[in-house]
């Protein structure tokens, strides 16, 4: 370019003429905003596909013609909230029809617009008292609110004439726990809580088939469990986004930290043991069939400061119950360190041990028979689980080559062949909207939750009164 | 002009540079602001490096992260446009070494750290943000926009009017 520039740009400088801007300049300028179009169309295609893609979920979850068509609304847009949303996306006949979240400027905000991209016509509302209100066709309610916020939501919705699908924990008080079943037997709505292993096929299939039909396992003497968590840092805000502190105050916050953090708070929330222990613990009653008759524990802010963290990061607990066949012990510990070995539920027999987790990526499934049980293979040709894995270490344990007094011959290993491809909430939703149009029973309803509630309270209450608690068999009856 | 000293064929493969390094600023920064969830918390918690205590106090600030997220987004995506178009091409070309030096000093490629995240290739010392960094460089210091670009129009404006005012 430098020859006809400089000779031009020379000229025009020996003429004292200022340089001129023509029409070969501008285009020379311009020349590069064509691409700007270019990318504009790429990026326009590209959007196009991943609405397509939403679409095709969308189209999925419609209602065939003959499925009743369900209206709800999500009562607390929260982390909670978002991932019942996701599930609830996925499955045919919902209609959603409302979002309640007190905070307005952000979790509001954000499930509103994401349920708009899915075609979801909804409106925002910042008190649950309005919303039940002015949305008259609503059929159920999905409440993801604080635990202490749970009765009265569950209670006023049930009694507006809604179903309700309630997140776990019931409530963080027994009282709150009670008031919610009376209110549902008063109003005969139905009541779903969120302990969504429920309706898991994998522990569906280990409960009916393993377990109930088979009875592989023989008689479980010991149970553990465990949900391991990494230490992480306060949940915070922007500024942009602060609650206003009457706005906190009205809904029983004292600053935008509780409300963030609530889980940790006592009279709020029930720490980890609740928020984590919880589902794992229901699943020891259910799968034990039974409820505990004791309970010890120990636990206490090993990590975190008490003043912000008043529940304990580290706890451990030990149950004791009288199965139909005999008494049982399960421990259970959760730990705010770091997260390796997750989370998961071990259920030790005489015949053999099914290590069990919700988790799809680690403990999904396995199961160890005793060499000394009868043979597995009808049920590996019932398809109940798989054939034994090929091992060495087990052939040579066998053979007498390291095995002596103090080591058992390692048993045979398996695995549960029910994988779970759909969000983990997703089938307990499934099966509370089955039940809403009549065609399925609850998994998980009032009085079966709050069994769990009252063996799960407990445990923060043996802490406190630092020795080993009895549950009387009336205490789990409301 | 630096330009001058450059061929024309030259000067056009930098004009290219500069047109496909500002559509990769754009697209990452309209990625991020149309994402519902993007924030840069993870790959600053994961940083490594001399300035790793920095990167990880920003993530752990709620009001900075926010602050480092909408910077991120709406910096990309400006800084992109402008270097798409060749307008304000050397301050762009600046503001994107700016945020590429970050992005490598978060998480550097040096001898010694072990990411468990995989990236999609193979590097030691030199990744692409480096490579692209130094491409804004050789954008910055060739004026591309005065070859190609508005900048050349703002550029004969500006002449026109000094001379005019002088005249």
């Amino acid at each position: 370019m430098a020859g006809d520039d400089e000779k031009r740009k020379a000229a025009q400088a020996a003429s004292g003429e200022p340089r001129k801007l023509d029409r070969r300049e501008v285009l020379k300028g311009l020349s590069t905003v064509p691409a700007l179009g270019l990318f504009a169309y790429a990026w326009q295609t590209q959007r196009a596909f991943q609405q397509a893609r939403v679409e095709e979920i969308a189209a999925a979850a419609q209602a065939p013609a003959d499925l009743q068509e369900i209206n709800i609304a999500l009562l607390g847009a929260g982390a909670q909230g978002q991932v019942l949303t996701d599930a609830m996306l996925r499955i045919p006949g919902l209609r959603f029809r409302a979002v309640c979240d007190v905070w307005t400027e952000y979790n509001q905000k954000r499930v509103v617009n994401s349920l708009k991209r899915f075609k979801h016509e909804v409106n925002g509302y910042e008190d649950y008292r309005e919303m039940l209100d002015k949305e008259k066709d609503l059929d159920a309610v999905i409440i993801a609110t604080p635990d202490f916020w749970h009765a009265q939501h569950a209670i006023d919705c049930l009694k507006a004439g809604k179903h309700v699908y309630c997140e776990k924990e019931m409530s963080n008080t027994l009282e709150g726990a009670r008031s919610i079943v009376a209110a549902q037997r008063e109003t005969g709505k139905l009541l779903q809580v969120g302990h969504q292993r429920r309706s898991n096929p994998r522990y569906l299939h280990c409960y009916n088939k393993i377990l109930q039909d088979a009875k592989m396992l023989g008689r479980i003497v010991t149970v553990y469990g465990q949900w391991n968590r990494g230490v992480t840092p306060d949940l915070g805000a922007p500024d942009r986004y602060v609650i206003p502190e009457a706005r906190l105050k009205q809904y029983g916050f004292k600053d935008m930290h509780q409300f963030r953090n609530w889980r940790w708070y006592k009279g709020k929330g029930g720490g980890p043991i609740v928020d984590l222990g919880s589902h794992q613990i229901d699943i020891y009653s259910w799968f034990l069939g039974t409820n505990p008759s004791h309970v010890m524990a120990s636990g206490g802010n090993l990590y975190y400061d008490p003043k912000t963290h008043e529940w304990y990061d580290t706890v451990m607990a030990v149950y004791d119950y009288d199965t139909p066949l005999g008494p049982a012990k399960g421990y259970y510990s959760t730990q705010t360190t770091n997260g390796s070995q997750g989370y998961f539920e071990n259920f030790m027999g005489d015949q053999g041990t099914l290590l069990i987790s919700e988790s799809e990526v680690n403990f999904a499934g396995q199961l160890y028979r005793d060499p000394n049980a009868p043979a597995w293979d009808e049920w590996i040709q019932k398809g109940y689980v798989s054939a034994p894995k090929e091992q060495e270490a087990k052939a040579k344990s066998d053979s007498g080559a390291i095995a002596d007094v103090r080591e058992s011959a390692a048993p045979d290993q398996h695995t549960v062949p029910v994988t779970l491809r759909d969000p983990y909430h997703q089938p307990h939703l499934q099966n509370f909207f089955d039940a809403v149009r009549g065609t399925a029973k609850l998994n998980c309803p009032a009085e079966e939750a709050y069994q769990t509630a009252v063996a799960v309270l407990k445990v923060n209450e043996a802490i406190e009164a630092k020795s080993r608690l009895a549950f009387k068999p009336e205490d789990f009856k409301v | 002009m630096e330009e001058a000293k450059l061929s024309r064929s030259a000067m056009i493969a930098i004009t290219v540079l500069r047109v496909i390094v500002g559509w990769h600023f754009l697209y990452e920064g309209i990625a991020k602001l149309t994402s519902s969830s993007w924030s840069a918390a993870g790959y600053m918690r994961a940083s490594r490096g001399p300035f790793a205590a920095f990167f990880k106090w920003i993530a752990s600030n709620p009001q900075m992260l926010d602050n480092t997220n909408l910077i991120t987004m709406y910096g990309l995506t400006i800084v992109g446009v402008l270097l798409m178009l060749g307008l304000f091409t050397r301050l762009a070309a600046i503001a994107g070494i700016g945020f590429i030096l970050l992005f490598y000093l978060c998480n550097p490629p040096f001898v010694g750290y072990f990411y468990s995240i995989p990236t999609e290739g193979s590097y030691l010392i030199v990744n692409k943000n480096l490579v692209e960094l130094c491409a804004l460089a050789v954008i910055f210091l060739t004026r591309s926009g005065l070859f190609a670009g508005l900048d050349r129009i703002l550029h004969g404006l500006f002449f026109r009017r000094t001379r005019l005012a002088t005249a």
